[in-house]
């Protein structure tokens, strides 16, 4: 019998077989290492699932920031479809709260023509006076940068006119491959411009930043309160119910706690270089992935007290959840799943459904670079091409007076290794052999694989949605959670085996199939 | 005289409206075996995949050429060419529309000549490809979806040979609605074609196996077919003429064609049938019965729907359909509203609201408007009193700001389930529309008629709203939501009878901003015009507050007066004033009675020896007492007079000023007992050590100890954490003080200048008639400071019932004629459209019931404040 992966790259061309072949991975854990293609750029026509460079500057990072008006420099599409997409959810404090609003320049073709600075500027005028935000974040789309526009130039005026802080993003729609050249500008222009202007001092010695944490049906606040309840101060999270004000002051905490780590190493990294904050790489998503993320943070501060607490805390947790997590394990057991999310999750969600007995068999990703494929230590390995060079790389210099590292050295070499400090896994030697993991799983590849290796749960997006469901295979969104979660910690574990146990055993599933399918039907004629 | 709305222009909040590509995009999915790549980047494709999905639930396949920083710069032929080759390799579609996006128009992609390459590089090619230029920047969604159809029809290669059938052109409609028109035209034994035909492909069955190309639509033999159809019915009178289809197949093959509104009144689905039986179609007993069923329904409904003030927006099309449904129903479309640019709008949706003046006060009170977002949809409804919203899912927002129920019956609906299926066209279509919109409104009476009954006849509180929902807070300070809606602070109240000891009133600094500062004391008449000065200006003026610069209370006279005077010109302004309370007790009944709706009353202490720290003394009927007793005889003061506001339903805030090392460690134990007071609010405020006052060697609050208080005290009483302390002179919102902007009085008449103004009156001494119904103007005059009477001028009455509308403009012309040399015509009441017949001759309206003088005086401040 045919593999999967050969059965599904058979339908292409040449030429896109040649392409694609790179792009997708069976698993074999004899091998010594496998190589993936990853971060290039998609086939045109071949109904790919990434977005753009705004998408992921805008949608991702930016859009989650409750107290900063981000306005689009742009036609109205790109404002009007990254409204609320991602269904963030965020609580103000001062009455600041711009997640409900979509807030676009709305050009028009004479703008286009004759150059659209005057409109920005007049827009945020307007903005100021109606809103009165502490800061705006400016986001181009397509046209303005052919146009032309100097945002940058407009947004330094702005400071000045307003005082408030002002940041322009050049995250045109055609940079870059995907969303991931957004999230790097966007970390370019947080940490050139927001981080490091406040000067806050953390309440505990245990202060930690949540980094790649956007909320998703409220992900962060389960997180939050968990660490809370352990001791730790939560300076800011990026960008989940983030806010700017306290982004400001993130640089005051002792570690960076990197969730997502595809769409926000780069300050992660910078934040080490110039502020000499160490990171590491933790996941919230899972009930066995959670406590390893907590005794490794509370191993980095090597206190015994707060590792007592942190094991009283987990044991408090589990023993909340004990009955319907062996429930709903019992209900999914033996199940096999498939994931199909951006860059980091689709690695982090495995651990989730591992809780529950559930086997991931295809783990496909949007816009993932090869060291999340095959691990951080191939960074050094990886050539870049010319869509990646376009995307500004900044360095920082150290800062003199605020550089300060929690660990001494010794400390430090000592957890290398030990713990994911400043380093992080790849998915493929975190698979078993025969499983697929694909780089920009397209819709057709999608649906082949969906033949091949049928699986009984399907975590995607909304876009596949309905062609899962049309194809009788449960599924699940897991960049709205479908209006549920959350799903990361303890809490949000079970919720999710709640709602995927209510996904498989729904009675409609059983209906499916006509009753005149399953009975003769009266064939022939009379007479 | 209704409010302008601010004029946002550069900056689009919540757009109402999507991108050209979304509606080229809508429309090719009713063409069978069509598959759509955009020219773009690949977000457009992903973005506009993903709402489609939302909406229909329903897998959405669109392509895209995945333009990079490459193609960008040399040009995209190469991407879109791969791009074509692959869709057509993995679909093996029939057509292939390639619409543009606002990246290919911007680097000026010749898509045409693109396309004519590669028929030519690619012989055996068997699909059909469709180019429709839609730049995101020139226009919206429904320009898009007509362009789509447009080029469709110029594209495909005609088959002109007559066919006898009927070409029928619909805009965005959904695919339930889709299924209703094509069993329509069957019923009635038309044979047509539908251009285009979402009805399987946007909602499609669960089968067996999942086929990626969809198989429904109209076919390309069916599109070519077009040309050699009997004749075109165009459903949509809004649609551009260039991009009309209708249009270019009668300029290429003569086909004649009638435009159509969308069948949703009931006028316009009989114009419907009328316009398919006059080719030819049968009615149907069937169809007649439902007809009945449904004029059955709308006299079922109608008494409900007489309750339904609507904000109804959305494409130009489907906005005018439900506005004539439901003014068909004696329901008002209080708000009109489109995101598109559309220059006829305006007219042809007042023409459908305008048979409701006949026996609606309200109907006056409509704004319809275009090229409009959310922000000033929110704002109209929050003016026009709105009670329902109507049109797409987008309008969320709106109804959970204003607490308003949304009927979700538009694209795109992303937080609801059924989009396809939403049902608006047809006699049984607008029925299920109608009875949604029915029961929205009849659901919030059952929920809240008893308690508004209850407060309205029993209690006699007039402030009740009967419209089924819950009053929407307005006052910026009771809600961090209502922040946007501005308010007056009008300093007409200087005494005060207690003295603080943080507080000296003498300061006027134009540049400060806290409590009991003003630059100047108004008389309550100067008080009224500057409220009309101001309210001419600030389009969201909802509040009018008395906030000193002294006590509201001490000289009650005045703030009496003043809201006397504001309330008998505005009849929905909310009045809020704040006071130290030691009157309170005194005139809460007045107050209440006033219709003041809001009050702070500002506590330090609950604790007569703190607040003896405080107070350094208090005037109290006569007699001034110091220390502890007069904290005393206030602190009582304070809670009988707030017993008494909050029994009457009125809402209290109590505001608390935070003084380090007097009453900080106190304020829990304030706040404990303002709630147990039925307080609804409460505000810390930091200690402002002003020199000059007893306390100005004190520290200043900083805004963490604020923070601090606020958050022990917020499971105690609710907090305000948007307080700006705002002068007593405020104006605007309240993080946008404009005060200094309206610092001088409203220049009075020029002397010896004579102004005429026309009065309709029946009794002679009232303004007490309906302009149609006015036989004579009274003339009066106003003439150095006085106003008197001149004469009476004869008039034909406007309104008599039967005239048709040539005899009605020859009457307004005659009208008109009589009072050309007036400057303000005051009636009770007057319809919209001789309304805009005097504005157009520069002549105001003023409408009122009032004493004739006192009509006239008013409408000359109102004069006067306009100049």
């Amino acid at each position: 019998m045919k593999n999967a992966r050969d059965a599904v790259l058979e339908k292409y061309s040449a030429k896109v077989y040649k392409n694609r072949k790179e792009h997708i991975v069976e698993v074999d854990r004899e091998a010594a290492e496998q190589k993936i293609a990853a971060n290039s750029r998609s086939v045109p026509g071949i109904m790919t699932n990434r977005g753009c460079c705004y998408a992921g500057c805008k949608g991702v990072v930016l859009g989650p920031l409750k107290d900063a008006l981000v306005l689009t420099h742009g036609p109205i599409g790109c404002g009007f479809y990254s409204w609320g997409t991602r269904r963030n959810k965020a609580k103000a404090e001062d009455g600041r709260n711009f997640i409900q609003y979509c807030f676009s320049t709305d050009l028009q073709e004479p703008d286009i023509v004759f150059g659209g600075e005057k409109k920005l500027r007049q827009a945020i005028k307007e903005a100021m006076e109606i809103f009165s935000p502490k800061s705006i974040m400016i986001c181009s789309t397509c046209p303005v940068g052919l146009i032309g526009d100097d945002i940058h130039a407009v947004a330094a005026e702005t400071e000045k006119l307003y005082g408030i802080t002002c940041v322009a993003f050049s995250c045109e729609g055609y940079k870059g491959v995907s969303q991931s050249a957004g999230h790097h500008i966007a970390n370019n222009g947080i940490m050139r411009r927001v981080i490091g202007t406040g000067d806050a001092a953390p309440k505990s010695k245990y202060s930690v930043n949540l980094l790649g944490e956007y909320n998703i049906g409220g992900d962060g606040w389960e997180t939050e309160r968990i660490l809370k309840r352990i001791g730790y101060d939560v300076i800011a999270v990026l960008t989940g119910d983030g806010s700017i004000e306290d982004l400001k002051n993130a640089h005051m905490a002792n570690l960076n706690l990197v969730q997502c780590h595809r769409s926000i190493n780069y300050i992660a990294e910078m934040m080490k270089t110039r502020f000499g904050i160490n990171w590491l790489k933790v996941n919230f998503v899972g009930i066995e992935a959670t406590i390893t993320s907590l005794r490794e943070t509370a191993e980095f501060f090597g206190d015994d007290e707060l590792k007592r607490r942190t094991e009283a805390v987990i044991a408090d947790e589990l023993a909340e959840i004990a009955e319907q997590r062996a429930y709903y394990k019992s209900k999914l057991s033996g199940k096999t799943a498939a994931l199909y999310v951006g860059g980091s999750r689709s690695h982090h969600y495995q651990y989730l459904l591992r809780d529950f007995g559930v086997k991931t068999v295809l783990a496909g990703h949007e816009f993932a670079h090869r060291d999340d494929y095959e691990g951080r230590c191939v960074i050094p390995t990886i050539k870049e091409d010319a869509d990646n060079k376009n995307i500004e790389s900044i360095t920082v210099d150290v800062d003199p007076d605020r550089f300060s590292t929690f660990l001494p050295e010794d400390r430090r070499n000592e957890l290398y290794g030990k713990i994911q400090l400043e380093d992080y896994k790849g998915i493929i030697p975190d698979m078993e052999t025969g499983d697929i993991v694909v780089d920009d799983l397209n819709h057709f590849e999608t649906e082949a694989f969906l033949e091949t290796l049928k699986p009984d749960i399907f975590l995607s997006g909304i876009k596949d949605k309905y062609v899962l469901q049309k194809s009788g295979v449960v599924s699940r969104q897991l960049h709205s959670y479908d209006y549920s979660g959350p799903y990361s910690g303890f809490r949000g574990a079970v919720k999710f085996a709640h709602d995927l146990t209510m996904g498989l055993y729904t009675p409609a599933w059983g209906l499916v199939t006509p009753p005149w399918k399953d009975e003769p039907m009266l064939v022939g004629t009379i007479g | 005289m209704k409010k302008e709305i601010s004029p946002i222009v550069s900056l689009n909040v919540n757009p109402c409206k999507m991108c050209m590509p979304m509606g080229s995009v809508n429309a090719l999915c009713g063409v069978a075996g069509c598959m759509t790549v955009l020219h773009g980047s690949q977000g457009c494709a992903t973005y506009i995949r993903r709402h489609m999905a939302t909406h229909y639930n329903e897998p959405i396949d669109i392509a895209s050429s995945s333009l990079t920083e490459e193609g960008t710069v040399f040009g995209g032929e190469k991407n879109l060419i791969k791009g074509i080759e692959n869709l057509i390799k993995l679909y093996d579609p029939d057509v292939v529309g390639v619409s543009t996006t606002c990246l290919a128009e911007t680097i000026g992609e010749d898509v045409p000549a693109m396309l004519a390459r590669f028929r030519e590089s690619h012989p055996d090619m068997r699909a059909k490809l469709i180019n429709v230029t839609s730049a995101g920047y020139s226009g919206t969604q429904f320009e898009g979806f007509f362009r789509a159809l447009r080029a469709l029809a110029e594209q495909v290669e005609p088959n002109n040979c007559p066919n006898g059938k009927v070409n029928i052109i619909t805009g965005q409609i959904s695919p339930a609605d889709t299924r209703w028109l094509k069993d329509l035209l069957s019923e009635m034994g038309i044979d047509a074609i539908l251009l285009p035909d979402v009805s399987e492909n946007l909602d499609g069955t669960h089968e067996a196996e999942y086929n990626r190309l969809k198989s429904g639509g109209v076919t390309l033999a069916e599109i070519a077919q077009m040309a050699g159809a009997r004749h075109t019915i165009e459903i949509s009178t809004f649609a551009a003429e260039e991009y009309s289809p209708a249009r270019y197949l009668l300029d290429a093959f003569g086909v004649p064609f009638t435009r159509l509104n969308l069948p949703v009144s009931l006028r316009d689905i009989d114009a419907l049938i009328n316009a398919l039986k006059s080719l030819g179609g049968t009615v149907t007993e069937r169809l007649r019965r439902e007809r009945g069923r449904y004029l059955d329904a709308m006299f079922d409904s109608h008494k409900y729907n007489a309750k339904v003030r609507a904000a109804v927006f959305g494409e130009p099309d489907f906005v005018y359909a439900v506005t004539g449904l439901l003014a068909e129903n004696g329901a008002m479309p209080s708000v009109c509203a489109t995101g598109s640019v559309c220059p006829g709008f305006a007219d042809k949706v007042r023409a459908e609201v305008e048979p409701l003046s006949e026996f609606h006060l309200d109907a006056g009170n409509v704004i319809i408007a275009d090229d409009e977002d959310f922000e000033h949809i929110e704002q109209y409804a929050a003016e026009y009193g709105v009670n329902l919203l109507i049109g797409s899912g987008d309008g969320r927002r709106v109804a959970e700001r204003l607490k308003l129920p949304l009927v979700r019956c538009a694209f795109p609906i992303h937080d609801h389930i059924g989009g396809q299926r939403v049902r608006t066209l047809g006699y049984d279509g607008a029925l299920t529309l109608l009875d949604r919109v029915t029961n929205a409104i009849l659901s919030g009476v059952e929920e809240t008629f008893r308690e508004n009954l209850y407060e309205k006849y029993y209690k006699g509180n007039s402030d009740t709203k009967v419209t089924g929902n819950k009053p929407v807070e307005k006052h910026p300070c009771f809600s961090g939501c209502a922040k946007s809606s501005a308010r007056i602070h009008l300093p007409v109240a200087p005494k005060c009878n207690i003295q603080c000891n943080y507080c000296v009133r003498k300061f006027d600094c134009p540049n400060e901003s806290r409590p009991g500062v003003t630059s100047e004391i108004l008389t309550p008449r100067d008080a009224l015009a500057k409220f009309l000065d101001v309210r001419a200006q600030i389009p969201n003026l909802g509040v009018v507050g008395i906030a000193g610069p002294g006590d509201a209370l001490a000289d009650f006279d005045l703030t009496r007066e003043t809201i006397r005077l504001i309330r008998q010109i505005d009849k929905d302004v909310l009045f809020c004033l704040s006071t130290n309370g030691l009157l309170l007790p005194f005139y809460a009944e007045e107050l209440i009675s006033l219709g003041v709706t809001h009050v702070t009353v500002t506590v330090n202490a609950v604790n007569p020896s703190i607040g003896a720290k405080i107070y350094s003394r208090a005037e109290y009927l006569g007699v001034k007492y110091n220390g502890e007793t007069g904290a005393a005889i206030l602190l009582a003061n304070q809670i009988a007079g707030i017993t008494r506001l909050v029994a009457a339903g009125i809402k209290v805030k109590v505001n608390t000023v935070m003084i380090k090392g007097i009453n900080d460690r106190h304020i829990p134990e304030v706040m404990g007992a303002m709630k147990g007071l039925g307080c609804e609010i409460g505000n810390i405020m930091p200690l402002i050590p002003v020199v000059g006052s007893a306390f100005e060697a004190l520290d200043m609050t900083n805004a963490h100890e604020i923070a601090a208080a606020r958050k022990e005290c917020e499971p105690i009483l609710t907090q305000m954490y948007h307080c700006r302390q705002c002068r007593a002179d405020a104006i605007g919102t309240l993080d946008n003080d404009i005060s200094f902007k309206f610092r001088n009085a409203p220049q009075p008449a020029a002397s010896g200048a004579t102004t005429l103004f026309a009065v309709s009156s029946e009794s002679g001494v009232l303004v007490d008639q309906h302009f149609g119904h006015t036989k004579a103007f009274c003339i009066y005059e106003y003439k150095n400071g006085s106003i008197r009477f001149k004469e009476n001028r004869k008039v034909p009455q406007y309104c008599t019932g039967e005239d048709d509308d040539a005899v009605q403009s020859g009457k307004m012309a005659a009208i008109l004629k009589t009072v050309e040399d007036c400057a303000c015509v005051l009636s009770m009441r007057m319809g919209d459209s001789p309304r805009n017949a005097l504005r157009a001759k520069g002549i105001q309206v003023y409408t009122t019931y009032n004493r004739i003088e006192d009509a006239v005086n008013e409408a000359l401040t109102a004069l006067q404040s306009r100049r």
